[in-house]
């Protein structure tokens, strides 16, 4: 249907998608969730949720064939860095059936569709704001299965050949190269970090030539969680999967910028590198504390690029964001972790 | 001298962003509240000048600058104990200003690099 419009209403689309609270974009939404379930479906109430930096979230409640259903709509921002939505959404299906937990994908919407380039899955009961789940007295239970949760959904999705994610255009590299991707971007946004020259420096001899062996997730991180009382529940936010090495997925999950203060407990704030290792170990999966130390000195170095280029997005003009030139500050955080964890060899 | 001067402006507009952020919600509370911050790191940073700081830390090597380039040319060792000892100042300086309630603030505060 959508090819049949004319392009100047597809251009529309495209920069200004529908409100899906709105009256038309509900009925929008109607026909899109009755075309992807094969039945008749009444969308009740559309709620907007918090989002991440570049993606916008909607809760659906739903009826369809007189039953109450709930839904995720999440539609990528305009100024978004990660993959294409339908991509995402089918590293998620293909991840879910290898048994890692995510959200069931329901409907996936291209750029000039009404609603714009989206996401309609399932939802998912769980609390996603790490501090709650990290700190409140109910999850305690959950968070301490936590770390076998995660260590199971990264050895299923890392026990995948390469061959399973055929036909799908991702990118990645060896360390070394994805440490001269993030050299490069340093260099092109020509702002001097010495702390971050130390960290580079440092990596440079360290970082593996192998040539990558699995999918990783790419933002495997508390900040990344649904956690229910029993755990974890689902793995949000696939925007930056890559081919790389099992070991780059568990050293984000232990950067310092997903702790939240909990430094103590350097596995996202919950759960310290041993537990992580046994556990990923438990799981079929294997790493030694030398090669998960490299990559979490890196975690914290590519963390710290982010910032860069998240605030750089703000300076260039490209993204003007009270929001983004304040993370370029959060720089020093990280330009203190890296020395840290240089000059002392632990974080 | 202005009377306010620029740190008093400022602190006005902090507080102007407080009672902002009350009366909105969602991205805009969100918003008003990063702006708050934003706006108390440059008080700061009015008052303890960073870039001095790093500069005469790593003044030995020349400066901020030229560090990062003996680093990228490989001149410089990521694990010299007098540079970590530098740079240790030098990033302490600007977290001073960037985020002084970061954990890593009092952890390495608290921990010097032992120097040759």
């Amino acid at each position: 249907m959508a090819s049949s419009r004319p392009d100047a209403e597809r251009r529309a689309a495209r920069s200004n998608p529908l409100d899906p609270a709105g009256p038309d974009g509900r009925a929008s939404l109607e026909r899109l969730l009755a075309q992807a379930l094969g039945q008749a479906v009444r969308v009740l109430r559309v709620t907007a949720l918090s989002g991440g930096a570049s993606s916008l979230t909607w809760a659906v409640d739903a009826e369809a064939s007189g039953a109450a259903r709930r839904f995720i709509l999440q539609r990528a921002a305009t100024d978004a860095h990660g993959l294409p939505r339908g991509l995402q959404a089918e590293v998620m299906r293909r991840a879910g059936r290898l048994g890692v937990p995510v959200p069931p994908v329901i409907a996936v919407t291209s750029p000039d569709h009404p609603l714009g380039e989206a996401v309609v899955t399932g939802f998912v009961d769980g609390e996603a704001l790490a501090p709650r789940w990290l700190r409140q007295p109910e999850y305690a239970a959950a968070r301490a299965r936590l770390v076998e949760d995660c260590a199971n959904a990264l050895a299923r999705l890392h026990a995948a050949p390469l061959q399973y994610w055929q036909g799908l255009p991702l990118s990645g590299g060896s360390g070394e190269e994805l440490l001269h991707q993030q050299f490069e971007t340093y260099r092109r946004i020509g702002v001097d970090v010495p702390a971050f020259d130390l960290a580079f420096a440092w990596l440079e001899p360290r970082m593996p030539r192998d040539p990558p062996s699995v999918l990783v997730h790419g933002d495997f991180r508390s900040g990344n969680f649904l956690v229910s009382h029993a755990g974890l529940a689902a793995v949000l936010d696939w925007e930056i999967p890559h081919f790389s090495v099992p070991a780059e997925d568990l050293g984000w999950l232990c950067a310092q910028a997903w702790r939240f203060g909990q430094w103590r407990l350097p596995v996202g704030g919950f759960a310290t590198r041993e537990a992580l290792l046994q556990a990923y170990r438990a799981a079929g999966g294997r790493i030694d504390p030398e090669e998960l130390h490299v990559w979490e000195v890196f975690a914290n170095l590519r963390w710290g690029m982010s910032c860069l280029v998240l605030a750089d997005d703000h300076v260039s003009g490209r993204v003007p964001s009270v929001e983004r030139a304040a993370i370029g500050r959060r720089v020093s955080e990280v330009a203190a972790d890296l020395v840290h964890i240089i000059a002392f060899g632990e974080l | 001298m202005s009377h306010p001067t620029a740190p008093q402006l400022l602190e006005a507009v902090g507080l102007f962003l407080k009672e902002a952020e009350a009366a909105l919600t969602g991205r805009l509370a969100f918003h008003a509240r990063v702006a708050a911050n934003v706006v108390a790191i440059v008080v700061r940073e009015l008052a303890q000048d960073p870039d001095a700081a790093e500069a005469r830390a790593l003044s030995p090597w020349g400066g901020g600058a030229a560090v990062c380039r003996a680093l990228r040319e490989g001149r410089l060792d990521p694990q010299d104990p007098e540079l970590l000892a530098a740079l240790r100042e030098a990033v302490l300086a600007r977290l001073a200003v960037d985020n002084p309630r970061y954990a890593t603030f009092e952890r390495l505060k608290a921990r010097p690099v032992i120097a040759r």
